[in-house]
């Protein structure tokens, strides 16, 4: 299909660049492509030196439901933008089923699907598939920053191959080893893809921490493994893994995940609960003050135990007293206070 | 309707019977409710909901056959793909290893561990890995004359530029201004004291100028004290001060008395019994001295005792 695509006369202009590469790194075939291009100058444009070498076919379908927010769509942009074997399409109407997804896909000869869908205008959730059979994962992504932010600095080729960078917990559960597989096999670019660069200058890693995969991409800037963040960066927390795509049983449910209307929930409670409470307790100290009170008897021999203050003498003074003097007050300056406090 | 005519215990419900009952209360209608009691289902008496405690579905087995099912034949250069823990932190080993339960847990909450620890992960990924890509052949380095288009656009990579210079800037903005106004302060300081020194010093002239003026004292000391400073040449400024003194000194003296401030100017002259009795001006070698010496007529050697009238003009010029 990339083959039908290819200009007349010209190349794209990786692909061009993508051949003196090769030229360097492959140096037996050079002088054969030379005659050939020498021959064929005049009818037919040679093709390139990866022609016959893209094997591995992988393609991703990129798209999103209705009523996502700007931030998402960046996000979207962004990822295809770094995945050159990507592949967009029009916005899904909600009221399809999931199951329309599979057809899309057929249609688009695409093999992986990035689907983002997004409720109440609030929450985002990501599916990724395997589109004919395998599997796939539902998530909620949570923290989004996107390649447009200014504090990341990186840069990268477009359509370079990333290296994949996951933690050694990937291994440990099946779980997180199937996920493995589905990010590996999505977010890989093929080699000697067509619109792809021959170069890998940036790394994107998978972590895990707090029950979440942690998502982020950086740029390589020399050789001893200095790095600069490019973006965009994003929270992936798990929910469910179906066996089938976009269906079929349910392989795995994530025991930790609370679902973000769950969590807004628990969050009104918390805070009604704190306002009952306090009413509560107004009411109870006001029962307990309009309560009748016991009296208290008082013994009459407790007398006994008053000692009365001696008597002072009554003096009269006729005149004023002498003015206190008033001590000039030694307060500072509101500014040296101020300074006296920050020291 | 069911008969509530004795409450029922709770456990002596089944699980089965939990189950229909949370099946028939999403419908909840009265006639369903009446099947099952007559099918036997429901019991008489308090019927509660129990819920199901929930069970969460792991299934390895299945998670297993789906990765082996997807999985490729796919060599390692198609993939690019590392697992590793992340570079050994220096910075917290020097700092005494303080988190050492937290060597393979990162707390997700303090931001800058855990990008930090992203961070190195990163990097031991690429240590590891650039010996295989050069293994391969994949260079990592793109040559100064490939230009290709990048994924932030040059306009964006400008902005950053720009924005990352104005941080720059407003800090030493803010480091200028702290330090001047820590000069401003101290500049206050140094003023305020080196106005006090001037006036004390106009001061202390002042009071010199008055006291000569007065007559207290006839030394003009003062108008060279700022000029002879303690560890001064001695010899050079007494040359200057002589000639100071002897210069419009007697004139000026001599003026000053006649038409300057203070003090009386006529009427120096009475013929009281004080200045009968004064014999300050009596100079006892003038008197008693017995002429020039030398080969002189008898007649002539008068003593000239009281000098002439213009030798005394002269004498009284000069003192």
């Amino acid at each position: 299909m990339s083959a039908l695509k290819r200009k007349r006369g010209g190349r794209l202009p990786g692909v061009k660049k993508a051949k003196k590469a090769k030229h360097v790194a492959e140096g037996g075939e050079s002088p054969a492509d030379n005659q050939q291009e020498k021959k064929d100058e005049i009818n037919v444009p040679p093709p390139p030196v990866s022609m016959g070498k893209w094997i591995n076919k992988e393609r991703v379908l990129i798209f999103s439901s209705r009523g996502i927010n700007f931030r998402t769509r960046h996000l979207m942009q962004d990822l295809r933008n770094l995945m050159p074997h990507s592949k967009a399409d029009t916005k899904m109407d909600r009221k399809d089923k999931l199951f329309v997804i599979n057809e899309v896909c057929e249609i688009k000869n695409c093999n992986k699907c990035l689907f983002f869908e997004a409720k109440k205008k609030q929450d985002l959730y990501m599916w990724i598939s395997n589109s004919p059979h395998g599997p796939s994962a539902k998530f909620l992504v949570q923290n989004i920053h996107t390649l447009a932010e200014l504090k990341m600095t990186g840069n990268c080729l477009k359509g370079s191959r990333p290296l994949l960078s996951f933690d050694p917990t990937f291994d440990k559960e099946a779980h997180f080893a199937l996920l493995k597989e589905l990010f590996i096999q999505t977010f890989s670019t093929p080699r000697y893809h067509p619109k792809s660069q021959p170069f890998v200058d940036h790394i994107i890693t998978f972590t895990i921490a707090d029950n979440r995969i942690w998502f982020r991409n950086y740029q390589i800037i020399e050789e001893d493994a200095a790095l600069v963040e490019i973006g965009p960066r994003f929270v992936l927390n798990l929910i469910k893994i179906f066996q089938g795509s976009f269906g079929g049983p349910t392989l795995y449910e994530n025991t930790l995940f609370k679902s973000p209307n769950m969590h807004r929930r628990e969050l009104r409670l918390a805070a009604a609960a704190r306002v009952r409470e306090r009413q509560m307790v107004k009411e109870s100290l006001k029962e307990k003050r309009a309560q009748v009170k016991p009296e208290v008897i008082s013994d009459v021999t407790d007398i006994v135990f008053d000692t009365p203050a001696p008597e002072k003498p009554v003096i009269i003074e006729t005149e004023a007293p002498e003015p206190k003097e008033k001590k000039k007050s030694r307060k500072p300056f509101k500014r040296n206070r101020m300074q006296m406090r920050r020291r | 309707m069911v008969s509530v005519s004795e409450t029922m215990e709770l456990l002596e419900e089944d699980e089965m019977f939990s189950d229909e009952s949370e099946d028939e209360s999403s419908e909840l209608s009265d006639n369903a409710l009446q099947e099952a009691f007559a099918k036997g289902l429901l019991k008489p008496g308090m019927n509660l909901r129990v819920e199901k405690p929930k069970t969460f579905v792991n299934n390895v087995q299945g998670m297993k056959q789906c990765l082996s099912d997807l999985r490729k034949d796919l060599p390692w250069v198609e993939r690019l793909d590392l697992t590793n823990p992340p570079v050994e932190d220096v910075l917290a080993k020097v700092g005494g290893g303080m988190q050492g339960a937290n060597n393979g847990e990162v707390n997700a909450d303090d931001d800058f561990q855990r990008e930090m620890f992203f961070y190195r992960q990163a990097q031991a990924s690429v240590l590891e890995a650039l010996p295989l890509l050069s293994k391969h052949g994949i260079a990592t380095k793109r040559p100064d004359d490939y230009f290709a288009e990048m994924a932030k656009s040059d306009q964006h990579m400008q902005k950053i530029r720009k924005m990352l210079i104005s941080k720059q800037a407003i800090m030493e903005k803010s480091e200028k201004a702290k330090k001047l106004r820590e000069q401003r302060k101290f500049g206050k300081k140094v003023q305020i004291e080196v106005i006090q020194k001037r006036q004390k010093e106009k001061k202390a002239m002042m009071s010199a100028v008055k006291n000569y003026q007065r007559g207290m004292t006839d030394k003009l000391d003062f108008l060279e004290g700022d000029q002879k400073a303690p560890g001064r040449d001695t010899s050079r400024s007494s040359k200057k001060t002589s000639m100071n003194k002897k210069g419009p000194n007697a004139k000026r003296k001599y003026k000053d008395q006649k038409f300057g401030f203070g003090g009386k100017k006529s009427g120096k002259k009475w013929n009281t019994k004080e200045s009968h009795n004064d014999v300050s001006s009596f100079r006892a070698k003038v008197a008693n001295a017995k002429g020039p010496k030398g080969k002189k007529k008898g007649k002539e050697r008068k003593q000239n005792k009281r000098p002439g009238k213009s030798v005394r003009r002269k004498m009284k010029a000069r003192s």
